[in-house]
């Protein structure tokens, strides 16, 4: 008898431990994707997406209203310019979905939801990158290797691709733009450049580690990537030519952000770099502030914005002395967003789901889901 | 701690994976094998237990005992330990193999999904669990996932008109009732403990395997196949492999009487 209640009891923990681990549509299996525009913050954290109102952090939607189970969001959701927000879920619908935040319906139980404006189910893996729109047309690349070319304008509620372009790897990160290229980063070590008019690949070129975050493009017309070789690269765009022009202590997550000629971008042992892309050089010597780095620097008026892992986020000057620091709780992964006069952040672990800074740092208000 | 035992798991898988030309479905049956081979005595340790257990179980001293303390629960345990002692057995040995399979289990399934990176933050966690200084991590990453017909770190199933057939749970369930059944020896005795227990792990276990392998990612279907597999090899090279119990049980009857 005894021998049964423990194997029994055995079997319960063991499906117990298990389905704990399984990762279904529940917060905080990674870190949440957060855009805002004028009035809205939106935070795509787990089982849905919310519309956040700026002014008092108050909930004013959620997607999809009930849980559902093929739901996961956590790919940063886009806000166009005619005011839709598209996002993509992790779950095991692969769906992509473009929300109307202006037409906003409430269901029996009282919770408002934005209306669907189109969705589009052709890909076959999750959406983590945010996609990239174009005038009317929208560039996604999904975790299972393809870039889909979607039509804005074609008035379809259920969308189908214009072209499906198969590029390869695990894609992660949102395509950037020369206005003539379409440059695409890939988990499986490699750059890839697509005509923007033809849909063409022009180049597909190895690069030394996995990038996980976007390319961007210099002053100098030069891609600059970083990667988990720990380098930061530079490629030429239109021949796909790329050399290494600086070595990071660690793995190089977060996407270089520009600002005048200088590139900012921080590493996972935590230090933050400041790269002159027309002398070759850093502007300063690295600085660490205190945790790894995986959110994009913030680029303000008066300063440059880094969060890290430790919740806490810096801001330095240009000459990269600190001029504040706030310890905002959880763990920051999240690259934080600007809006009118507040910084957003999103930690992952803290007691609140978004929270709202001044321009100096201190707290206005904080977003906890359920209050 | 338990962090650190997943690492270890981790490491050794992406070890195997970066030995074999990068396939993660051969990495996990090699690690499989090593698993088998490391527990290897454990499971021998039960074999010989469950033998002498029932070798127990029909004989006299064990009977008489039974049927003299029937209302004595208490002196029945005592007469009981004193001939486990006198013959060196010790009835919680058949369990331990069984029991260390479940934090395997678990730490297995936490290292594939970990390994395979399929979130940020997985692949973050992963950049965290390096431990064997010779592994170029960031040179692998990402591991390919794809193993013949699978993505091993999503569950398994195959269209067949329509419906998403569960192709390898049903293997993990028919290989898990054959290992049970095979491992279970012949009891004539009705009031056999050991041989009821036997008999429900043998109804159950594949429940639940098959279970795991439609929920969780295919990987793990994977170690249980082959660990299922290599038990019955293991008991079949041995000879203790009681193939007879596979067969219903008027069939049984009489390929006895033959």
């Amino acid at each position: 008898m005894r021998r049964k209640v423990l194997f029994v009891t055995m079997i319960l923990l063991a499906a117990a431990l298990l389905s704990g681990c399984a990762g279904g549509p529940v917060r905080g299996a990674t870190w949440p994707g957060l855009a805002a525009d004028e009035d809205m913050a939106y935070l795509a954290d787990g089982p849905s997406v919310l519309g956040i109102d700026l002014a008092d952090g108050r909930e004013v939607w959620r997607y999809p209203a009930e849980n559902e189970r093929g739901f996961i969001f956590y790919s940063t959701p886009v806000v166009t310019p005619d005011g839709l927000v598209i996002v993509g879920s992790a779950g095991t619908d692969n769906i992509l979905i473009a929300l109307d935040s202006n037409d906003i319906n409430r269901n029996e139980n009282n919770t408002s939801s934005p209306a669907v404006v189109w969705t589009f189910e052709g890909a076959d893996d999750q959406w983590v990158a945010p996609p990239l729109v174009v005038d009317d047309k929208l560039f996604a690349v999904n975790s299972d290797g393809y870039l889909y070319i979607l039509d804005l304008q074609d008035g379809q509620s259920t969308k189908q691709a214009v072209e499906a372009i198969r590029v390869d790897g695990r894609l992660w990160a949102q395509p950037t733009t020369d206005g003539e290229r379409v440059f695409i980063t890939a988990l499986d070590h490699s750059v890839i450049a697509v005509d923007i008019e033809t849909h063409e690949v022009l180049w597909n070129d190895a690069t030394e580690g996995a990038v996980a975050g976007s390319a961007v493009l210099g002053p100098d017309g030069m891609l600059y990537v970083g990667s988990f070789a720990s380098r930061l690269e530079k490629i030429d765009p239109a021949s796909g030519r790329r050399e290494p022009v600086l070595e990071a202590e660690n793995w190089i997550w977060s996407t270089p952000v520009l600002d005048g000629d200088t590139l900012y971008f921080g590493d996972l042992n935590g230090w933050f770099y400041a790269f002159n892309t027309a002398s070759g050089s850093l502007d300063w010597p690295p600085v660490q502030p205190d945790g790894p780095i995986t959110a994009n620097p913030l680029i303000l008026d008066e300063y440059v914005l880094v969060a890290t892992e430790s919740g806490s986020v810096f801001a330095f000057d240009r000459a990269g002395e600190m001029l504040w620091s706030q310890a905002v709780g959880g763990k920051i992964y999240t690259t934080p967003v600007a809006a009118g006069d507040l910084i957003l952040i999103a930690p992952l672990e803290a007691e609140f789901h978004l929270a709202a800074l001044d321009q100096n740092g201190r707290q206005v208000w904080t977003f906890t889901e359920g209050n | 701690m338990w962090d650190y035992f997943v690492s270890i798991f981790v490491n050794v898988l992406i070890w195997i994976y970066d030995l074999v030309g990068n396939n993660f479905g051969i990495a996990i049956i090699l690690f499989t094998i090593l698993i088998r081979i490391v527990t290897w005595p454990l499971n021998a340790q039960q074999m010989k237990s469950a033998a002498a257990m029932q070798q127990l179980q029909n004989d006299k001293e064990w009977q008489a005992i039974q049927k003299k303390y029937a209302k004595d629960r208490e002196k029945l345990a005592q007469e009981q330990m004193r001939i486990y002692r006198e013959r060196k057995i010790n009835p919680f040995s058949s369990c331990l193999p069984t029991l260390i399979q479940f934090p395997i289990i678990i730490a297995l399934y936490q290292s594939i999904t970990r390994a395979l990176g399929s979130s940020p933050l997985d692949l973050l966690k992963l950049s965290r669990s390096i431990i064997f200084p010779f592994l170029d991590v960031a040179d692998l990453i990402p591991l390919n996932s794809k193993f013949l017909w699978m993505d091993l770190g999503h569950p398994e199933s195959i269209p067949i008109f329509g419906f998403a057939f569960p192709t390898l749970a049903l293997i993990v369930a028919i290989t898990t009732y054959v290992q049970s059944k095979l491992t279970l020896p012949a009891t004539a005795n009705p009031n056999d403990q050991s041989a009821a227990m036997g008999k429900m792990m043998s109804i159950y276990m594949p429940l639940l395997l098959g279970y795991f392998s439609i929920t969780f990612a295919s990987g793990l279907s994977v170690y249980f196949i082959t660990s299922n597999v290599l038990g019955i090899v293991q008991y079949a090279m041995q000879g203790k492999a009681n193939w007879s119990s596979l067969l219903p049980a008027s069939l049984r009857s009489q390929s006895q009487k033959k």
